[in-house]
C-alpha cells in the first residue's frame, strides 16, 4: 500500500472550495468593478496556495501526500478522501494558473452579465481541483460530473458561436454518456474489493490492496476508458470538441483545451487499478493505435483548416495523441513524457488559444483569408504567437521539446513503429501551424484587415509573459517538475512491469523499466 | 374458521398516529363546517399542524423502537412501516403547504380538499402497514377514494372531470383485478397473510393471481404497462393533487411490493426478478423517450415519474436485501426532488395560470429563486452530483451490480443521458430564453416553505447521506435472511 502522508492543516480542503466560497461571496455584489477584482483576488489567492502547496510538496516521493479522510457514506465505503501525489500535484497550481490567467482575459472581453460569468468561472475551479486532489474514485466522479454545470452554462451562455445552444448540450450529453460506464468500472471495482474483504470501498488507497482477476480488469478498463475518452477526448470520441471549443467563449476552450482530465484519469486510476489490463498487448495495441490516428489525423485535419480556432482545436486532438503514445508507451520515459506533455498543454494550447480570443477581440473572427500582415500592425502580438507556437511544435529550448522528446522516447522504447509514425506528427505539426502563421501573420497586409489595429494592451502582454516564462521554465530547466513527478511516476511504472509480467509473455515491457523486477521466468 | 379481533390498550398504541390523525381530521372538519368565516389558510395551517404532530409520533415510535403486530398479523408496525408511514407524513404536509395558494381558486368547498388530502395520506399509512391481502385490498381502495374526489375537484375545469372519469375507471378497473387476484391467491394457498404463505407450492393459479394483485399495484405506482392514466390525470388534476399522486401512492404501494415479494414470495424470487428486470428496463425507457417530447410541465413531470418508478424497479430487480434498502433510500430521495419540482409547478401556475414548458422562459429573470430550486431539484432527477438523486442511483445500481444484472445497468445507465436532454430543455428555457413577460413572480410564505424544506432535503440526503442510509438499513433489517446474494462469482 501506497505511504500516507496526512496533512495537519487542511490545505486542500482549502484549495478545493476557496474558489467556490469566492463564488458564494460574488452573489450579493452589485459592482462590476469590484466583482471582477475580487474574483481575481481569489484566484490569485488559490494561485498562491497551491504554490505552497508545491514549495511544502515532497519530491522524488510515491507517497500521498496532504491526505485528508472523513467518511461520507459509510454503507458503501465512500469518503471524503483528498491527496495528492507526484501524478497530481502539478494539476493544482497549473488549474489555478489558467483561471488567473482566463480572469485576467475575461476582464475588457466579456461584458454581459459578468456576475454569473465569474460564479460559474471559479464554481469550475473548485470542480476541476477536485478532480485532481480526490482519490476517493466517488469523489472524483462527483466532481468530474459537477464539472458539467457550469461548463454548460459558460458555453451557453458567453459561447461567441451561433449553435453555442446545441455545442453546450452535445458536451454535456457526450460527456455523461462516458462518465456512466466510467461509474459502472468504479462500482465493479469496488464489488471486487467487496468479494475479497466483505466490505465496499471506493477509495483508491483500499482498491489498490485488493488485486483485479485478470477478466475483470479488461472488462474495468474499457468501461473507464470510455468515461475518460470522452473526456479527453481521444480519437473517434472527440466530436463534441470542435463544437464546444468553437462555439463557447474563449475562457472555456483554454480550460477545456488545457487541463487534460481524461488522460489524468489514465494515470490515475487506470494504470495503478488495472496493471495487467493495462499492459494487456491488445489493449495496448488498440489505444496506442487510437492515440497515432488521433496525432497524424489530428494535425492532417488542422492543415486543411481555414479557422484558426478550428485549426487550435484539431491541434489540440493530434498533441492529446502525444499524451496517450507516452502513457501507452508503460516505460518511466513514456510516462514521465505524457505527464509532462499534460502540463505543457497547460501553457501551449491554452495559450494558443488565448491568442485566438486576442485576434477574435481585434478582428471579430479568426478567419485566415481575412488576415495577412498582422506582424506589421501587432509586433508583438505576432513574436509571443510564435513563440508559443513553436514551444507547441516541440522546438528545442521551449517545453514542447522536452515533453515530446521523452514521449518519442519512450515510443521508441515500446516499438519502433510507434515512433517512426509520431515522429511524422511532429512534422505535420510544425507545417500546420507555420502555413498558418505565414498567410495570416506575414505576407502583404490583407485587404479585409482594419486600418487600426491596437497591439498587445499591458493586460494581455501580462499574459503573454506569463506563459513565455513558464514555456521556457519548463523548456530550459525541466528538472524541478520531473523531480515532483517522479516519484509516483516510478511507482506506478513499477505496478506496470509487475502487470506486465503477469501477462505472460510481455515482458518486452518490463525490460525498459531499470529498477523493474526479474524478466518473463514462470 | 372465525375471526376473533383481540385489541387491548397496548395493542392501541401501536395505532396511535393513525388514530389521532383520524380525530384530527374530524376537527379539521367540524372547524370547517362550524367556523364558515374563518380564512381558509388557517384550516391548512392547523392541517399541516396535525400532519406534523403525527410526523414527530412517528419519529418517537422509531427512535424508541416501538414493534409490534395487530389483528392477527393483519397491521403490523416494523421498521419498513414506520418508514414508509414517515414518507407519506412528511409528503402530505409539503402538499398541504403548498395547496394554500392553490386552494383559493376553488369556489366551493375548501375546507373539505384538506380532509380529503389528510383521509388519503391516512389509508396510505395503513397501506404501508398492511401485512395480509385483505388489508392491502382494504386501505388500498380507502386511500384511492380520497384521490377519485380530489383529482376532479376543478369542477369548471373539463380537463379536470376527465382526469377524474379516466383515474376513477381504471382505478376500480384495477381493484377488480385485485379482488379477483386475491381470491385466486386464497383459492391456492388457503391463507390471506404473507408470513403464511411463505412454503406454498407453485401453481398456475398462484401465478395468475400473483400477477393480477401485481398489475393492480402496478396501476399505484404506475410503472408501464399499467401507466395509461398516469399523463392526462397528472395533467388534469389540480397540480397539488398532482403532486401528492406522484409520490404518496408510489411509497405506499412500494412498502406493500416489498413486502409481498421479499416475505410471501421469497422462494420464487428466480421467477419475479426477471419480471422486475423487464418491468424496470420498460419503465425506464418509456418513460423518458415519452418525456422529450412533452410540452406540458405536469405531463413531463409524469413521464419523468414512469422512468423515475423505472429506476426503482431495479431494486425490486435485484431482489436483495440491498435492493430494499436502495428502494427506500431512493423513493426519499425522489421525494424531496419530486415534490420539491411541482411545489415549484404549483409557485408557477399560480400567478400565470400556465404548465406550459413554453411559459418557463426566462424564469431566471421573473423569479431567480423559482429558477434555481427548479434546477436543483431537475439536476437531482437527473442525478447529478452531489445531489440526493446521484446517491439514490448510486446505491441501486450498486444492488443491481451485485447481482451482476449487466443489461439492467447497461440501459438504465443510457436511461440517465437520455433523462438528463430534456431536464436541460427545461433549464434551457428557464435560463437563456428571453421571457415573454419579464414582471416578477412572487411567492408565498407556505409554498416557499415546502420549496426549502425540498431544497435542503435534496442537499442533506447528496452531502450526508449516512444516517438515512442507515436507516433505511435499518428499516429492512427483517429481510436479512430473506433474499440471500448469489455467491462471489456465481
Amino acid at each position: 500500500m501506497l505511504e500516507e502522508l496526512p496533512s495537519g492543516f487542511p490545505l486542500l480542503s482549502v484549495i478545493l472550495f476557496l474558489p467556490l466560497l469566492g463564488a458564494v461571496a460574488l452573489w450579493p455584489q452589485r459592482d462590476a468593478d469590484l466583482m471582477k477584482q475580487s474574483a481575481l483576488g481569489v484566484a490569485g489567492l488559490e494561485l498562491a496556495l497551491s504554490a505552497i502547496l508545491l514549495y511544502r510538496f515532497i519530491p522524488e516521493s510515491a507517497a500521498m501526500q496532504f491526505s485528508e479522510r472523513l467518511n461520507w457514506i459509510p454503507a458503501l465505503g465512500i469518503s471524503y478522501h483528498l491527496a495528492v501525489d507526484g501524478i497530481s500535484v502539478l494539476f493544482v497550481p497549473l488549474s489555478a494558473f489558467i483561471t488567473v490567467l482566463v480572469l485576467l482575459y475575461s476582464w475588457d472581453a466579456v461584458r454581459d452579465n459578468i456576475k454569473p460569468y465569474l460564479m460559474s468561472l471559479l464554481a469550475l475551479e473548485t470542480t476541476i481541483m477536485g478532480i485532481f486532489v480526490s482519490i476517493d474514485l466517488i469523489l472524483f466522479f462527483v466532481f468530474w460530473e459537477l464539472m458539467l454545470v457550469p461548463s454548460y452554462f459558460l458555453i451557453k451562455l458567453w459561447g461567441v458561436g451561433e449553435s453555442r445552444e446545441d455545442a453546450a448540450l452535445k458536451y454535456v450529453l457526450y460527456t455523461l454518456l462516458g462518465s456512466v460506464f466510467m461509474l459502472v468500472g468504479f462500482a465493479l471495482l469496488s464489488l471486487n474489493y467487496h468479494h475479497v474483504r466483505d466490505a465496499y470501498s471506493f477509495d483508491f488507497l483500499e482498491l489498490l490492496t485488493v488485486p483485479v482477476p485478470v477478466g475483470d480488469q479488461l472488462i474495468i478498463f474499457w468501461l473507464i476508458f470510455m468515461g475518460l475518452a470522452f473526456k479527453a477526448p481521444m480519437f473517434p470520441f472527440h466530436s463534441w470538441l470542435p463544437d464546444a471549443l468553437v462555439q463557447g467563449p474563449i475562457g472555456m476552450s483554454v480550460v477545456l483545451a488545457g487541463i487534460k482530465l481524461g488522460t489524468y484519469g489514465f494515470l490515475r486510476f487506470s494504470f495503478p487499478l488495472l496493471p495487467e489490463a493495462s499492459t494487456n498487448a491488445t489493449v495496448v495495441m488498440l489505444v496506442m493505435g487510437l492515440a497515432l490516428a488521433a496525432i497524424v489525423w489530428g494535425a492532417i485535419v488542422a492543415i486543411i483548416q481555414s479557422d484558426f480556432r478550428r485549426l487550435l482545436v484539431f491541434s489540440s486532438i493530434s498533441h492529446l495523441g502525444f499524451v496517450v503514445l507516452g502513457l501507452f508507451s508503460l516505460n518511466f520515459q513514456g510516462v514521465q513524457g505524457g505527464l509532462l506533455q499534460m502540463i505543457n498543454l497547460g501553457f501551449t494550447t491554452a495559450g494558443l488559444f488565448f491568442f485566438a480570443g486576442f485576434l477574435y477581440d481585434r478582428l471579430g473572427h479568426t478567419q485566415v483569408e481575412r488576415c495577412g500582415g498582422l506582424a506589421s500592425k501587432m509586433p508583438w502580438l505576432a513574436t509571443v504567437l510564435l513563440i508559443i507556437g513553436m514551444a507547441s511544435i516541440g522546438l528545442p529550448g521551449t517545453n514542447g521539446f522536452i515533453g515530446e522528446f521523452l514521449v518519442l522516447l519512450g515510443a521508441f522504447q515500446a516499438h519502433w513503429v510507434y515512433g517512426v509514425i509520431a515522429v511524422s506528427g511532429v512534422i505535420f505539426a510544425a507545417a500546420y501551424f507555420l502555413w498558418y502563421y505565414e498567410r495570416a501573420i506575414f505576407g502583404p497586409l490583407g485587404a479585409m484587415v482594419p486600418r487600426v489595429l491596437p497591439d498587445l494592451t499591458p493586460r494581455e502582454s501580462g499574459i503573454a509573459v506569463a506563459l513565455c516564462v513558464m514555456i521556457f521554465w519548463i523548456g530550459l530547466y525541466p528538472s524541478p517538475f520531473l523531480r515532483t513527478m517522479n516519484g509516483s511516476v516510478q511507482e506506478v511504472v513499477d505496478r506496470l512491469s509487475r502487470g506486465s509480467v503477469a501477462n505472460h509473455g510481455q515482458a518486452r515491457l518490463a525490460r525498459s523499466v531499470p529498477p523493474g523486477p526479474a524478466e518473463k521466468d514462470d | 374458521m372465525t375471526f376473533q379481533l383481540p385489541l387491548s390498550g397496548s395493542d392501541l398504541l401501536l395505532l396511535a398516529p393513525e388514530i389521532f390523525l383520524t380525530i384530527w381530521l374530524c376537527v379539521v372538519l367540524a372547524v370547517d363546517v362550524t367556523c364558515r368565516h374563518m380564512d381558509h389558510a388557517r384550516l391548512a395551517y392547523l392541517s399541516v399542524g396535525g400532519v406534523v404532530a403525527t410526523l414527530l409520533l412517528l419519529i418517537g415510535f422509531e427512535y424508541a423502537g416501538v414493534r409490534g403486530a395487530l389483528l392477527h398479523d393483519t397491521f403490523v408496525l416494523d421498521g419498513v412501516a414506520i418508514f414508509f408511514k414517515i414518507f407519506i407524513v412528511v409528503a402530505t404536509a409539503l402538499v398541504l403547504l403548498s395547496s394554500v395558494d392553490y386552494v383559493r381558486s376553488f369556489r366551493l368547498f375548501r375546507g373539505e380538499y384538506y380532509v380529503l388530502i389528510m383521509m388519503s395520506a391516512l389509508g396510505m399509512m395503513f397501506m404501508a402497514s398492511a401485512q395480509d391481502l385483505l388489508s392491502v385490498f382494504v386501505t388500498l381502495e380507502f386511500s384511492t377514494f380520497g384521490f377519485y374526489v380530489l383529482v376532479a375537484y376543478l369542477r369548471d375545469d373539463q380537463k379536470s372531470g376527465e382526469a377524474g372519469l379516466k383515474f376513477f375507471i381504471l382505478g376500480v378497473f384495477a381493484a377488480g383485478l385485485l379482488a379477483y387476484g386475491i381470491s385466486l391467491v386464497y383459492g391456492e394457498t388457503g391463507t390471506l397473510v404473507f408470513s403464511e404463505m411463505t412454503s406454498m407450492p407453485g401453481s398456475y393459479g398462484l401465478a395468475i393471481g400473483f400477477i393480477m394483485i401485481v398489475a393492480a399495484l402496478g396501476f399505484k405506482i404506475g410503472v408501464v404497462p399499467f401507466h395509461s392514466w398516469i399523463p392526462d390525470t397528472y395533467q388534469g388534476a389540480p397540480t397539488p393533487v398532482t403532486a401528492f399522486l406522484s409520490i404518496a401512492p408510489k411509497g405506499a404501494a412500494m412498502a406493500i411490493l416489498i413486502r409481498m415479494f421479499y416475505v410471501a414470495l421469497a422462494t420464487f424470487r428466480p421467477v419475479w426478478v426477471l419480471l422486475f428486470v423487464a418491468i424496470a428496463i420498460v419503465s425506464m425507457t418509456y418513460g423518458n423517450i415519452v418525456a422529450i417530447a412533452q410540452k406540458n410541465i405536469k405531463r413531463l413531470l409524469a413521464y419523468s415519474g414512469i422512468a423515475q418508478i423505472g429506476n426503482v424497479m431495479i431494486g425490486l430487480a435485484a431482489g436483495t436485501k440491498r435492493g430494499s434498502d436502495a428502494i427506500l433510500f431512493y423513493l426519499l430521495t425522489y421525494l424531496f426532488a419530486n415534490l420539491g419540482a411541482f411545489a415549484v409547478v404549483i409557485g408557477v401556475g399560480n400567478r400565470i395560470k400556465s404548465d406550459e414548458i413554453e411559459d418557463y422562459n426566462g424564469l431566471n429573470r421573473r423569479s431567480p429563486f423559482l429558477a434555481a430550486a427548479m434546477l436543483l431539484f431537475l439536476l437531482s432527477l437527473a442525478g447529478v452530483p452531489p445531489l440526493a438523486g446521484f446517491i439514490g442511483k448510486l446505491y441501486i445500481f450498486v444492488a443491481a451490480i451485485e447481482q451482476e444484472l449487466y443489461l439492467l445497468l447497461i440501459v438504465g445507465l443510457v436511461n440517465i443521458v437520455i433523462s438528463m436532454y430534456y431536464y436541460l430543455v427545461v433549464v434551457k428555457k428557464m435560463y437563456i430564453n428571453e421571457p415573454a413577460d419579464p414582471t416578477p413572480l412572487s411567492v408565498s410564505a407556505p409554498l416557499q416553505t415546502a420549496i426549502f424544506v425540498g431544497i435542503a432535503g435534496t442537499l442533506l440526503l447528496g452531502l450526508y447521506p449516512a444516517p438515512f442510509i442507515d436507516w433505511a438499513v435499518a428499516a429492512t433489517l427483517m429481510f436479512s435472511n430473506v433474499a440471500v446474494p448469489v455467491a462471489p462469482g456465481g
